[in-house]
Order: structure tokens, then C-alpha cells, then sequence
């Protein structure tokens, strides 16, 4: 009860300020007060309060209010009602294709979102492809010190000229293409995998596999207690350990690009301002916070003059680690995710 | 007279125990039939056909249920001493032992299982410890593997047996023993005809808690098992959160819960069912 007028004169605070903030050139469009952006929440939001959220309202004067957590279901059920809450909402990397073909997100306006320069994988007409991430070969840099750790899967695979113990994920995504690739399938001719071959090969490296890992933290964990010399993991977990000092590094060759990629829900009142937001996750100054504090890089190609030089080799879409890597298929995943899933527990459970 | 009273009392704890009743009715029995329902949805069998004409689904569970009866077996061996020495410790013992025992219970599983990486792994506590004795040369696979999750599992589900056990045994007459003792019994014998066969509704109701929590066991078979152990409850998870197979998750569930009824019939049955209802 009593801190009701407190709130009540820091919102009219807000809105005195909006009201004050000049129009900067922009066409006559009507002003919301708010837009609504929805993501994963975390330490992901802290940042983009400090760099998206804090640009956007100093550019436009609209108050930018955030939601998480990133829910597919939800965000058909706002379109389906017609009167969607979120302004910009994350999609799910796995959900990329299926909101396009399900008709739930606005084009995006190329005439106010400028993605000159983005590599082609990283463009698409309904969704923002924000960063990329990567599951990569993290290793211990005192077993394999000068680079002299396996660089792509044949050799991963080949465990008499690097032996020690290895960690994969109990999971089929990624391991499937990265067994294909250990058998000498080329990075383009990927898809469809072919689940016999990738089996086939898994089978050879499965003695050496100590530990299949579930959670992210687990490899990172393996790794630092030196309980495997190699694992696979998400680049974020092994860029955390490498600035924090551990004796742990990450291999790029090979590894499996996927995307965080951001829509505008159809039929949001404020479309015009998500198009707007969208333009300000471009800024390459403020793609480059968030690359330096997560490592999960954005595309635009000026992003990494502002990373430190020491950072750039640590993320996976800078320049250089970008062509060493492949984009996964989310398509075939949709598709042939459950089929490829039993056929894993089943291997998994043969003794 | 005193049967009016007891019927007043009866009536008073019914009304004392109406409100968790009624939060089980409805934020446990209705969601279990909801789930149900949903594993014939359509009024088809198909989602149960799968799961037990698939080789995948039957051998995940009779390797769950075979765990759960070895862990279930192990908590008893290492259970039942403790019990009997906490029943029969002094004031300093017991507060000892209950503070050993209920220290790690209150601890989160996920901070335990960690723990026992720590402990149990290549490099761990222990592995280092037998090499600088010279017992072993190269490191013992403690972890990520069947021992690691019975390890870990045991170590979890220790105090749901030890505690039934304890209570049924707070209940046995000292005087009983003494009895057999004065009349020439040797200790072992006193026990055995006396002591054990006394004790055994907390036995049957500690094997049936322990064993029906292992079923459903999750964390730690994940990650102690270092992905080669799969259980039931993981199964369901992957069919919940990754497929969104829901019907599937819901047949699977069921049959989950079938096979533990079904044990908790038998052990009541056998093992007296009056007792097993107040450990």
C-alpha cells in the first residue's frame, strides 16, 4: 500500500521522459509507450538490458519491457488470438522453419533492417538470425599443448595418435553428422544423414567414450577434473573455463553451428517498432558486449572491431572459425528427431 | 461411553487430515487419472502396443525394476544394523547417528551426486587414495557406469530404510530379548526368534519405499551412469520434453505405475499390510 504513489510518479517519471526524447528523423509513426521483447531471460537479459534495451529507448524514447521464458506454444496461441503481447520474441533454433511454415511471424522489412555484409546462412525473410553457437571439441591444452589437439572428427576418431579418455553427448543431434564426417563424408553432403553409416561409425569410438554427458555443465566439469581429455560441448561452457584461466581451449573444425534466432509475432500492434528493434541487434558496437561476455557472436561483419583481439579466436562466428564449421539441419532434425532418438537408446542400451 | 469418544476423536481427525486430502485429490489423483486418460486417447491401444512389442521399452524396465531390487537389497544389508544400533544407543549414539544419517538427507540430490564425481572419479579422491597405497596401478572405473548409479543411488535412498526399520524396532519389548536371554537363548538366537521377526513390517515397509523411489529414479542414474544405464523415468522425460509424444509419455507412466501397485500389492500381502501403513 504505501509504496503505490512511489511507483505510480517513477512510471509518470518514465513516460515525462519518453514524452521528451526528440523524434530523431523518424517517419510519423504513432508512439507506443512500451514494446514488449520476450527471450531466454538470465544472464542473456542482463546483457541485452545493458546494450539492445538501453539503445532502443535512448533512439526512439519507447520503453522497452522484457518477458521470458522463449515458448513456441505460447506464441502461436497470441498470433492464433490475434492480439499478440510480444513486440519481439526469441524463437527456439529448433522452431526456425516451423514459424515460417506455420505463418506465425511479419516479414522483416529489409528497408529498415540492414544485414549487408551477414553471410547467406545467416539471412533469412522472417527471421532475425541474431548469433550462432556451436557444439565444438573443447580439450585440455597441458595433454595436447602448440595445437596439437585433434582438428575435425577422423581425428578425434583416431585414438592411437591422440589417445586418452573422451566424453560425447548422450544424444543423437551432432553426433550423427559428427561420425559422418569422421567417415569421410563431406561437410556439404551432410543431409539426409545417413543414420546406418553414422551408427556404424559410432560403434568404433564408443570403447573410448567414458562418459556420455547430459547437461551442459557436465563436459566442462569432465574436463577440469581431468576426468576425459576431449568432450564435446556448447562453446559457451568451454569459453567460460578458457577466460577463467583453466587449462582448457576449444577446436572449431567440424563443429555444429546452430542459431538464436529472433521474429516479430504476426499481427502485433507495435510490428513497425519490432522491425526497429531488429535494427538495433544489428549495431555491431552492441553485438560485440554481448560476443565478449558470451562469446555468442552476432553476424554483422564490423561486430568484431570492437571485440577484444585476444576474444576473437574464442567465438564461433568470427571469421576464420565460421568456414571451419557446418550449420546443422534443423529441417531434418524436425523431421527425423524421434526416429533417430529410439534408434540411439537402443544402441546405447546393446552391451 | 468411551466408544462415543473414540468416534468423536475418529471424527475430529478425519477433519484434521480433510485438507491434505483434498490437496492429494486434487493436485495428485486428478492429474494421474488426466495422465491416463491420456494414454487412450482416441480409445486406441496403440501407444501401449508400442511400448510392449518394442524391445527397447521392455528392457529399459526390467533393467530399471532389476536395479531398484539391487538397490533395494544393498540399502537393507547396510540399513538394518544402523536401525538396530540406533534403537539400542544412548542418548549421545543416537543424537550421532541421526545427525549422519539426516545431514546428507537434507542436502539436494544434484549437490550429492556431484560429490560422489568428485569421489569416486578417474582422478578422484578415492582412485588417488588406493594408488598411493599401491593397491592398483591404473584407476578403477568407480564411475559412469552400473556400480557408480547403485553408488550413488544407495547413498541417496539409505535413510527411507533405515528409519522404518528403526521405528519397528523402537516398538519391539527390550524385555522380550531379555526374557529369551534369561531363559538361556544365546544373543544370536534371541534375535533371530525374537528381535527380527518382530521388526519385519518395517523391513517390508522400507524395501517397498525404497524400491518404488528407485523405479522413478532420474538425476542420478543420468549422471552417474555416464549415459550407459537408462532408466524408465528417462524414457518418459525424453518422450515429455524433447518429442512432445505425450500419449506415449502417458502409456509409459502408466505402465510405470501398474508394475509399482502391483509390488506394493505383494508386499502387502506378504509383509503385513496393517503395519505398512504406519512405518
Amino acid at each position: 500500500m504505501t509504496n503505490h504513489p512511489r511507483r505510480r510518479s517513477m512510471l509518470l517519471g518514465s513516460a515525462g521522459l519518453a514524452l521528451a526524447a526528440p523524434a530523431l528523423g523518424q517517419p510519423a509513426r504513432a508512439k507506443p509507450d512500451r514494446i514488449v521483447v520476450n527471450a531466454s531471460g538470465g544472464a542473456m537479459a542482463n546483457i541485452f538490458r545493458r546494450t539492445y534495451f538501453a539503445e532502443f529507448e535512448k533512439l526512439h524514447g519507447i520503453r522497452v519491457v522484457d518477458t521470458s521464458p522463449v515458448d513456441f506454444g505460447k506464441l502461436r496461441a497470441m498470433v492464433e488470438s490475434g492480439n499478440p503481447e510480444w513486440t519481439v520474441t526469441e524463437i527456439g533454433g529448433q522452431d526456425a522453419t516451423r514459424v515460417k511454415q506455420m505463418n506465425l511471424v511479419e516479414p522483416l522489412d529489409a528497408s529498415i533492417i540492414d544485414r549487408s555484409g551477414y553471410p547467406a546462412a545467416a539471412i533469412d525473410s522472417h527471421v532475425y538470425v541474431s548469433s550462432a553457437y556451436s557444439t565444438a571439441l573443447g580439450f585440455r591444452t597441458d595433454v595436447f599443448p602448440n595445437g596439437s589437439q585433434p582438428k575435425g572428427w577422423a581425428q578425434f576418431w583416431d585414438v592411437k595418435r591422440f589417445p586418452g579418455p573422451r566424453s560425447l553427448r548422450n544424444h543423437p543431434v551432432d553426433n550423427l553428422e559428427f561420425a559422418l564426417l569422421a567417415d569421410g563424408v563431406p561437410k556439404d553432403r551432410l543431409y539426409p544423414l545417413d543414420m546406418d553409416r553414422a551408427f556404424r561409425k559410432l560403434d568404433e569410438i564408443r570403447p573410448h567414450i567414458v562418459v556420455w554427458w547430459t547437461t551442459g555443465a557436465q563436459p566442462a566439469q569432465l574436463l577440469v577434473d581431468k576426468e576425459v581429455v576431449l568432450a564435446t560441448g556448447w562453446n559457451g561452457r568451454f569459453f567460460e573455463l578458457t577466460k577463467s584461466g583453466a587449462t582448457v581451449a576449444t577446436e572449431f573444425a567440424e563443429g555444429s553451428l546452430k542459431s538464436s534466432v529472433f521474429g516479430i509475432p504476426r499481427g502485433t500492434r507495435q510490428a513497425y517498432w519490432g522491425q526497429q528493434f531488429i535494427q538495433v541487434m544489428t549495431n555491431p558496437r552492441l553485438q560485440a558486449v554481448y560476443a565478449t561476455e558470451l562469446s555468442y557472436a552476432g553476424f554483422n561483419p564490423a561486430t568484431m572491431d570492437f571485440v577484444p583481439e585476444e576474444v576473437r579466436p574464442l567465438l564461433p562466428a568470427a571469421p576464420g572459425n565460421l568456414e571451419k564449421q557446418f550449420w546443422l539441419d534443423v529441417a531434418w532434425w524436425t523431421e527425423n528427431g524421434a526416429k533417430a532418438q529410439e534408434r540411439w537408446n537402443r544402441w546405447m542400451l546393446r552391451r | 461411553m468411551s466408544s462415543r469418544v473414540a468416534d468423536a476423536r475418529e471424527r475430529l481427525l478425519l477433519l484434521l487430515a480433510l485438507p491434505a486430502l483434498v490437496l492429494l485429490l486434487g493436485l495428485f489423483a486428478f492429474p494421474v487419472l488426466r495422465l491416463l486418460a491420456m494414454s487412450v486417447e482416441g480409445g486406441s491401444l496403440e501407444y501401449f502396443e508400442k511400448a510392449a512389442l518394442d524391445g527397447l521399452y521392455v528392457s529399459v524396465l526390467a533393467d530399471s525394476l532389476r536395479i531398484a531390487s539391487v538397490v533395494t537389497g544393498i540399502c537393507l544389508v547396510l540399513a538394518y544394523p544402523v536401525a538396530l544400533w540406533l534403537s539400542r544407543a544412548g542418548r549421545l549414539g543416537l543424537a550421532l547417528g541421526l545427525f549422519a544419517l539426516l545431514l546428507p538427507f537434507w542436502t539436494s540430490v544434484l549437490v550429492r551426486t556431484y560429490a560422489w564425481m568428485v569421489l569416486l572419479g578417474r582422478n578422484g579422491v578415492m582412485n588417488r587414495m588406493l594408488r598411493d597405497w599401491g593397491l592398483i596401478d591404473a584407476p578403477v572405473m568407480l564411475l559412469y557406469n552400473t556400480s557408480g548409479v547403485l553408488i550413488g543411488m544407495v547413498h541417496v535412498l539409505l535413510p527411507y530404510m533405515v528409519f522404518p526399520i528403526y521405528a519397528a524396532l523402537l516398538r519391539v519389548d527390550p524385555d522380550l530379548g531379555r526374557a529369551a536371554e534369561g531363559l538361556g537363548a544365546p544373543a544370536w538366537r534371541a534375535f533371530t526368534r525374537i528381535t527380527l521377526p518382530l521388526s519385519l513390517p518395517g523391513v517390508s515397509a522400507g524395501c517397498a519405499l525404497v524400491f518404488v523411489l528407485s523405479l522413478g529414479f532420474f538425476i542420478t542414474p543420468a549422471l552417474l551412469g555416464g549415459g550407459r544405464v537408462i532408466m524408465i523415468s528417462m524414457l518418459i522425460e525424453q518422450q515429455v520434453r524433447e518429442f512432445l509424444d505425450w500419449p506415449f509419455a502417458a502409456a509409459l507412466s502408466a505402465v510405470l505405475l501398474a508394475v509399482t501397485l502391483g509390488i506394493y500389492a505383494l508386499v502387502g500381502r506378504f509383509g503385513g499390510k496393517s503395519h505398512l501403513a504406519t512405518p
